[in-house]
Protein backbone atom coordinates (compact mmCIF):
# COMPACT_ATOMS: atom_id res chain seq x y z
CA UNK A 1 0.00 0.00 0.00
CA UNK A 2 1.13 3.47 -0.73
CA UNK A 3 2.36 5.55 2.13
CA UNK A 4 2.45 9.28 2.90
CA UNK A 5 5.18 10.40 5.39
CA UNK A 6 4.49 13.93 7.25
CA UNK A 7 8.15 14.43 8.26
CA UNK A 8 6.95 17.43 9.81
CA UNK A 9 5.14 15.65 12.47
CA UNK A 10 6.53 12.26 12.49
CA UNK A 11 3.32 10.84 11.31
CA UNK A 12 2.99 8.23 8.51
CA UNK A 13 -0.49 6.99 7.08
CA UNK A 14 -1.13 4.18 4.23
CA UNK A 15 -3.67 4.34 2.30
CA UNK A 16 -5.72 1.89 -0.36
CA UNK A 17 -3.80 1.20 -4.20
CA UNK A 18 -5.58 2.36 -6.58
CA UNK A 19 -7.10 5.17 -4.62
CA UNK A 20 -6.41 9.36 -5.18
CA UNK A 21 -6.36 10.58 -1.44
CA UNK A 22 -6.76 14.42 -0.81
CA UNK A 23 -3.60 15.50 1.40
CA UNK A 24 -5.15 17.89 3.63
CA UNK A 25 -8.35 15.21 4.24
CA UNK A 26 -6.45 12.27 5.27
CA UNK A 27 -4.35 14.92 7.86
CA UNK A 28 -7.69 16.06 8.97
CA UNK A 29 -8.82 12.67 9.35
CA UNK A 30 -5.96 10.55 11.19
CA UNK A 31 -4.86 14.20 12.76
CA UNK A 32 -1.53 14.41 10.52
CA UNK A 33 -0.80 17.54 11.95
CA UNK A 34 -1.13 20.16 8.20
CA UNK A 35 -2.01 23.48 9.50
CA UNK A 36 -5.08 25.04 7.34
CA UNK A 37 -7.80 27.52 7.31
CA UNK A 38 -10.16 27.88 4.30
CA UNK A 39 -9.77 24.38 2.67
CA UNK A 40 -10.57 26.36 -1.08
CA UNK A 41 -6.90 26.73 -2.12
CA UNK A 42 -7.33 30.79 -0.96
CA UNK A 43 -5.15 31.46 2.17
CA UNK A 44 -2.21 29.62 1.46
CA UNK A 45 -2.01 27.94 4.99
CA UNK A 46 -1.36 24.66 4.24
CA UNK A 47 1.42 24.82 1.66
CA UNK A 48 3.66 22.08 1.56
CA UNK A 49 6.90 21.09 0.80
CA UNK A 50 6.86 17.93 -1.38
CA UNK A 51 10.37 15.83 -0.56
CA UNK A 52 9.79 12.69 -2.25
CA UNK A 53 7.24 11.28 -4.90
CA UNK A 54 5.78 14.67 -6.69
CA UNK A 55 5.70 12.41 -9.66
CA UNK A 56 2.03 10.82 -7.54
CA UNK A 57 0.20 14.32 -7.36
CA UNK A 58 -2.23 15.33 -9.30
CA UNK A 59 -1.59 18.16 -11.64
CA UNK A 60 -1.39 21.80 -10.01
CA UNK A 61 -4.76 23.18 -9.65
CA UNK A 62 -5.66 26.52 -11.00
CA UNK A 63 -5.68 27.99 -7.32
CA UNK A 64 -2.47 27.20 -6.56
CA UNK A 65 -0.97 28.59 -9.20
CA UNK A 66 -2.78 32.04 -8.18
CA UNK A 67 -2.00 31.54 -4.38
CA UNK A 68 1.57 30.27 -5.39
CA UNK A 69 2.99 31.25 -7.86
CA UNK A 70 7.11 31.03 -8.02
CA UNK A 71 6.99 28.68 -5.52
CA UNK A 72 5.45 25.92 -7.16
CA UNK A 73 9.13 26.08 -8.63
CA UNK A 74 10.32 25.26 -4.90
CA UNK A 75 7.75 21.92 -5.14
CA UNK A 76 5.73 23.84 -2.85
CA UNK A 77 1.93 22.77 -3.03
CA UNK A 78 -1.40 23.23 -1.34
CA UNK A 79 -2.30 20.17 0.78
CA UNK A 80 -6.13 20.95 0.34
CA UNK A 81 -5.53 21.12 -4.02
CA UNK A 82 -3.74 18.11 -4.06
CA UNK A 83 -4.31 14.61 -4.42
CA UNK A 84 -1.63 11.85 -3.76
CA UNK A 85 -1.98 8.69 -5.76
CA UNK A 86 1.27 6.86 -4.61
CA UNK A 87 3.89 6.98 -2.05
CA UNK A 88 4.61 10.44 -0.88
CA UNK A 89 6.84 12.37 1.65
CA UNK A 90 6.39 15.86 3.20
CA UNK A 91 7.33 18.71 5.21
CA UNK A 92 6.43 22.39 6.01
CA UNK A 93 6.54 25.23 8.82
CA UNK A 94 4.63 23.90 11.56
CA UNK A 95 3.87 27.71 12.76
CA UNK A 96 3.33 28.75 9.19
CA UNK A 97 0.60 31.04 8.65
CA UNK A 98 -1.64 32.36 5.59
CA UNK A 99 0.84 33.48 2.32
CA UNK A 100 -0.25 37.17 2.77
CA UNK A 101 -3.52 39.43 3.67
CA UNK A 102 -3.83 40.06 -0.03
CA UNK A 103 -4.69 36.72 -0.82
CA UNK A 104 -8.74 36.90 -2.76
CA UNK A 105 -10.14 36.38 0.00
CA UNK A 106 -8.17 38.94 2.38
CA UNK A 107 -9.56 40.91 -0.39
CA UNK A 108 -12.84 40.13 -0.16
CA UNK A 109 -13.23 40.37 3.94
CA UNK A 110 -11.51 43.53 3.30
CA UNK A 111 -14.23 44.76 0.78
CA UNK A 112 -17.18 43.73 2.82
CA UNK A 113 -15.59 45.03 6.44
CA UNK A 114 -14.57 48.30 4.35
CA UNK A 115 -18.13 48.87 2.81
CA UNK A 116 -19.63 48.38 6.55
CA UNK A 117 -17.84 51.04 8.05
CA UNK A 118 -19.45 53.37 5.11
CA UNK A 119 -22.63 52.49 7.03
CA UNK A 120 -21.40 54.15 10.29
CA UNK A 121 -20.96 50.57 12.12
CA UNK A 122 -17.20 51.55 12.33
CA UNK A 123 -14.68 53.34 11.48
CA UNK A 124 -12.10 52.31 8.37
CA UNK A 125 -9.33 51.77 10.60
CA UNK A 126 -11.51 48.77 12.81
CA UNK A 127 -12.62 47.47 9.22
CA UNK A 128 -9.27 47.08 8.06
CA UNK A 129 -7.82 45.34 11.50
CA UNK A 130 -10.90 42.90 11.49
CA UNK A 131 -9.79 42.10 8.24
CA UNK A 132 -6.43 41.40 9.46
CA UNK A 133 -7.58 39.52 12.23
CA UNK A 134 -9.87 37.28 9.93
CA UNK B 1 -32.39 -2.54 20.28
CA UNK B 2 -29.35 -0.85 18.95
CA UNK B 3 -26.33 -0.76 20.38
CA UNK B 4 -23.75 2.35 20.38
CA UNK B 5 -20.85 2.13 17.46
CA UNK B 6 -17.38 3.02 18.02
CA UNK B 7 -16.43 6.07 15.52
CA UNK B 8 -14.63 3.10 13.26
CA UNK B 9 -18.05 1.39 12.85
CA UNK B 10 -20.28 4.23 13.02
CA UNK B 11 -18.31 5.98 10.16
CA UNK B 12 -18.38 2.75 8.13
CA UNK B 13 -21.94 2.42 8.58
CA UNK B 14 -22.77 6.04 7.41
CA UNK B 15 -20.52 5.10 4.37
CA UNK B 16 -22.45 1.97 3.66
CA UNK B 17 -25.80 3.81 4.35
CA UNK B 18 -24.94 5.40 0.61
CA UNK B 19 -24.21 2.53 -1.06
CA UNK B 20 -25.71 1.66 -4.30
CA UNK B 21 -27.52 5.20 -4.43
CA UNK B 22 -24.75 7.36 -4.78
CA UNK B 23 -26.06 10.24 -7.35
CA UNK B 24 -22.69 9.63 -9.47
CA UNK B 25 -24.19 6.73 -10.84
CA UNK B 26 -27.75 8.10 -11.73
CA UNK B 27 -28.53 8.59 -15.77
CA UNK B 28 -27.99 12.27 -15.89
CA UNK B 29 -24.68 11.78 -14.46
CA UNK B 30 -23.40 8.42 -16.54
CA UNK B 31 -24.60 10.45 -19.42
CA UNK B 32 -22.70 13.87 -18.08
CA UNK B 33 -19.18 11.70 -17.65
CA UNK B 34 -19.54 9.74 -21.21
CA UNK B 35 -20.14 12.84 -23.66
CA UNK B 36 -23.51 12.34 -24.12
CA UNK B 37 -24.82 15.40 -22.82
CA UNK B 38 -25.32 18.63 -25.07
CA UNK B 39 -25.21 22.52 -23.44
CA UNK B 40 -28.69 23.18 -23.22
CA UNK B 41 -29.02 19.90 -20.85
CA UNK B 42 -26.08 21.98 -18.69
CA UNK B 43 -28.31 24.81 -19.25
CA UNK B 44 -31.30 22.84 -17.47
CA UNK B 45 -29.51 21.16 -14.94
CA UNK B 46 -28.00 24.47 -13.97
CA UNK B 47 -31.45 26.05 -13.23
CA UNK B 48 -32.56 23.27 -11.09
CA UNK B 49 -29.24 23.36 -9.11
CA UNK B 50 -29.57 26.40 -8.31
CA UNK B 51 -32.32 26.05 -6.05
CA UNK B 52 -30.62 23.09 -4.60
CA UNK B 53 -27.23 24.94 -3.73
CA UNK B 54 -28.64 28.35 -3.63
CA UNK B 55 -29.97 28.19 -0.14
CA UNK B 56 -27.01 25.56 1.15
CA UNK B 57 -25.63 28.60 3.81
CA UNK B 58 -29.78 29.17 4.61
CA UNK B 59 -29.95 25.61 5.40
CA UNK B 60 -26.72 25.96 7.78
CA UNK B 61 -28.00 28.78 8.97
CA UNK B 62 -30.67 26.84 11.01
CA UNK B 63 -28.00 24.24 11.72
CA UNK B 64 -26.16 26.73 13.09
CA UNK B 65 -28.53 27.88 15.49
CA UNK B 66 -30.00 24.33 16.62
CA UNK B 67 -26.28 23.92 17.86
CA UNK B 68 -25.90 24.65 21.28
CA UNK B 69 -23.40 26.69 22.73
CA UNK B 70 -21.01 24.15 23.99
CA UNK B 71 -20.29 22.77 20.72
CA UNK B 72 -18.16 25.46 19.39
CA UNK B 73 -16.10 22.96 16.90
CA UNK B 74 -19.52 22.11 15.36
CA UNK B 75 -20.61 26.13 15.28
CA UNK B 76 -17.48 27.11 14.02
CA UNK B 77 -17.54 24.47 10.44
CA UNK B 78 -20.89 25.15 9.95
CA UNK B 79 -20.09 29.46 9.89
CA UNK B 80 -17.19 28.59 8.12
CA UNK B 81 -18.82 26.69 5.45
CA UNK B 82 -21.63 29.57 5.17
CA UNK B 83 -18.42 32.07 4.53
CA UNK B 84 -17.38 29.71 1.91
CA UNK B 85 -20.66 29.79 0.49
CA UNK B 86 -21.55 32.99 0.60
CA UNK B 87 -18.53 35.55 0.65
CA UNK B 88 -15.06 33.84 1.58
CA UNK B 89 -14.36 34.48 -2.38
CA UNK B 90 -16.85 34.59 -5.18
CA UNK B 91 -20.22 33.75 -3.98
CA UNK B 92 -20.79 30.07 -5.37
CA UNK B 93 -23.55 30.64 -6.92
CA UNK B 94 -22.07 33.14 -9.19
CA UNK B 95 -20.26 30.42 -10.32
CA UNK B 96 -22.67 28.73 -10.94
CA UNK B 97 -24.76 31.12 -12.39
CA UNK B 98 -21.18 32.08 -14.99
CA UNK B 99 -21.17 27.95 -15.93
CA UNK B 100 -25.19 28.51 -16.96
CA UNK B 101 -25.01 31.72 -19.24
CA UNK B 102 -21.90 29.87 -20.97
CA UNK B 103 -24.77 26.77 -20.99
CA UNK B 104 -26.81 29.37 -23.33
CA UNK B 105 -29.32 30.34 -20.24
CA UNK B 106 -29.35 33.19 -18.48
CA UNK B 107 -29.76 34.45 -15.09
CA UNK B 108 -33.03 35.74 -14.70
CA UNK B 109 -34.29 31.82 -15.85
CA UNK B 110 -31.80 30.60 -13.37
CA UNK B 111 -33.16 32.02 -10.41
CA UNK B 112 -36.62 31.65 -11.54
CA UNK B 113 -38.39 28.74 -8.70
CA UNK B 114 -40.72 27.88 -12.15
CA UNK B 115 -38.24 26.61 -14.38
CA UNK B 116 -37.65 23.12 -11.38
CA UNK B 117 -38.74 19.92 -11.47
CA UNK B 118 -41.16 18.71 -9.00
CA UNK B 119 -38.10 16.24 -7.36
CA UNK B 120 -35.56 19.36 -7.24
CA UNK B 121 -38.46 21.22 -4.90
CA UNK B 122 -38.83 18.31 -3.13
CA UNK B 123 -35.13 18.22 -2.20
CA UNK B 124 -34.96 21.57 -1.54
CA UNK B 125 -38.10 21.40 1.05
CA UNK B 126 -36.61 18.22 2.38
CA UNK B 127 -32.69 20.32 3.30
CA UNK B 128 -35.31 23.22 4.63
CA UNK B 129 -36.67 20.57 6.71
CA UNK B 130 -33.93 18.49 8.12
CA UNK B 131 -32.26 21.81 9.14
CA UNK B 132 -34.94 23.46 11.14
CA UNK B 133 -36.21 20.36 12.64
CA UNK B 134 -33.77 17.40 13.17
CA UNK B 135 -30.73 17.61 15.87
CA UNK B 136 -27.43 19.30 14.64
CA UNK B 137 -25.37 16.08 14.20
CA UNK B 138 -28.66 14.49 12.41
CA UNK B 139 -28.96 17.36 9.81
CA UNK B 140 -25.19 17.75 9.65
CA UNK B 141 -25.47 13.96 8.95
CA UNK B 142 -28.32 14.43 5.86
CA UNK B 143 -26.83 17.87 4.32
CA UNK B 144 -23.11 17.11 4.78
CA UNK B 145 -22.49 13.38 5.29
CA UNK B 146 -25.62 12.68 2.53
CA UNK B 147 -25.33 15.39 0.34
CA UNK B 148 -22.36 17.28 0.26
CA UNK B 149 -19.45 14.69 0.78
CA UNK B 150 -20.71 13.30 -2.25
CA UNK B 151 -19.69 16.34 -4.62
CA UNK B 152 -16.04 15.13 -4.74
CA UNK B 153 -16.91 11.86 -6.57
CA UNK B 154 -19.06 13.22 -8.66
CA UNK B 155 -17.12 16.36 -10.08
CA UNK B 156 -14.31 14.15 -10.71
CA UNK B 157 -15.84 12.33 -13.28
CA UNK B 158 -17.83 15.36 -14.60
CA UNK B 159 -15.30 17.83 -14.83
CA UNK B 160 -12.66 16.37 -17.64
CA UNK B 161 -14.93 15.96 -20.43
CA UNK B 162 -16.81 19.69 -19.62
CA UNK B 163 -13.28 21.22 -20.01
CA UNK B 164 -11.76 18.45 -22.77
CA UNK B 165 -11.87 20.58 -26.10
CA UNK B 166 -12.90 17.06 -28.11
CA UNK B 167 -16.29 16.64 -25.54
CA UNK B 168 -17.50 19.49 -24.12
CA UNK B 169 -15.17 22.32 -24.56
CA UNK B 170 -15.75 24.61 -21.45
CA UNK B 171 -12.56 27.09 -20.68
CA UNK B 172 -11.52 26.85 -17.12
CA UNK B 173 -13.33 29.96 -16.33
CA UNK B 174 -16.75 28.69 -17.06
CA UNK B 175 -16.26 25.91 -14.86
CA UNK B 176 -14.74 26.96 -12.07
CA UNK B 177 -18.07 25.44 -9.59
CA UNK B 178 -16.62 22.33 -10.53
CA UNK B 179 -13.06 22.65 -9.53
CA UNK B 180 -13.82 24.42 -6.39
CA UNK B 181 -16.06 22.14 -5.38
CA UNK B 182 -13.91 19.14 -6.14
CA UNK B 183 -11.53 19.78 -3.31
CA UNK B 184 -13.51 22.18 -0.62
CA UNK B 185 -16.20 19.43 -0.26
CA UNK B 186 -13.77 16.88 0.25
CA UNK B 187 -13.15 18.78 3.57
CA UNK B 188 -16.41 19.76 4.58
CA UNK B 189 -17.36 16.07 4.04
CA UNK B 190 -14.49 14.95 6.42
CA UNK B 191 -14.99 18.22 8.78
CA UNK B 192 -18.71 16.94 8.54
CA UNK B 193 -18.19 13.36 9.38
CA UNK B 194 -16.18 14.21 12.33
CA UNK B 195 -19.04 16.43 13.74
CA UNK B 196 -21.46 13.67 13.26
CA UNK B 197 -19.20 10.80 14.81
CA UNK B 198 -18.30 13.46 17.76
CA UNK B 199 -22.40 15.02 18.68
CA UNK B 200 -24.60 11.38 17.40
CA UNK B 201 -23.66 10.68 20.94
CA UNK B 202 -26.63 8.02 21.78
CA UNK B 203 -27.54 5.04 19.83
CA UNK B 204 -30.68 6.28 18.90
CA UNK B 205 -28.39 9.37 17.29
CA UNK B 206 -26.37 6.78 15.80
CA UNK B 207 -29.02 5.09 14.45
CA UNK B 208 -31.00 8.35 13.29
CA UNK B 209 -27.94 9.69 11.24
CA UNK B 210 -27.45 6.92 9.14
CA UNK B 211 -31.58 6.80 8.12
CA UNK B 212 -31.45 10.55 7.03
CA UNK B 213 -27.86 10.03 5.27
CA UNK B 214 -29.40 7.58 3.40
CA UNK B 215 -32.26 9.77 2.81
CA UNK B 216 -30.82 12.01 1.64
CA UNK B 217 -28.34 10.35 -0.63
CA UNK B 218 -31.91 8.82 -2.00
CA UNK B 219 -33.02 12.16 -2.39
CA UNK B 220 -29.93 13.17 -4.30
CA UNK B 221 -30.20 10.42 -6.66
CA UNK B 222 -33.76 11.29 -7.13
CA UNK B 223 -32.74 14.67 -8.45
CA UNK B 224 -30.23 13.47 -10.23
CA UNK B 225 -32.44 10.68 -11.93
CA UNK B 226 -35.21 12.98 -12.57
CA UNK B 227 -33.21 15.68 -14.96
CA UNK B 228 -32.59 12.98 -17.13
CA UNK B 229 -36.28 11.91 -17.45
CA UNK B 230 -37.19 15.13 -17.64
CA UNK B 231 -34.69 16.69 -20.07
CA UNK B 232 -32.90 14.31 -21.83
CA UNK B 233 -34.63 11.29 -22.11
CA UNK B 234 -37.09 13.43 -24.99
CA UNK B 235 -34.02 13.31 -26.74
CA UNK B 236 -31.78 10.24 -26.35
CA UNK B 237 -34.42 8.30 -24.94
CA UNK B 238 -34.55 5.72 -22.00
CA UNK B 239 -30.69 5.84 -20.30
CA UNK B 240 -29.09 2.28 -21.46
CA UNK B 241 -25.99 1.52 -18.46
CA UNK B 242 -24.78 -0.36 -21.61
CA UNK B 243 -24.01 3.00 -23.37
CA UNK B 244 -21.51 3.05 -20.35
CA UNK B 245 -17.80 1.90 -21.72
CA UNK B 246 -16.53 -0.61 -18.84
S1 LIG C 1 -6.22 25.66 3.58
FE1 LIG C 1 -6.25 27.65 2.70
S2 LIG C 1 -5.23 27.27 0.81
FE2 LIG C 1 -5.45 25.25 1.57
Amino acid sequence: MPVIRFLTSGKEIEFPEGEEVNILRISLRHDLGLPWSCASGLCGTDRITIVEGAENLSGVRRRERDRLGELLDDNVRLACQTYASGDLAIAWDPDQKGIDEDSRAGKRLKTVWMEGSKHGDQSADDGSDKAERA
Amino acid sequence: MAEMMNEEEFRVALEDAMKGREAKDASFSMAWATGKLERKHFARWAENHYHYVGPFADYLAYIYANTPDHATDAKDFLLQNMWEEEIGDVRHTDLLIRFAEACGTTEEAIVDPGNITAVTRGLQSWCYAIAMREHFAVATAALVVGLESQVPSIYRKQLPPLIDPDVYGFTEDETEFFDLHITSDEIHGERGYQIVLKYADTPELQQRCIEVTRDGADMRFAYTKALYDTYVAPDLGAWDPALVPA
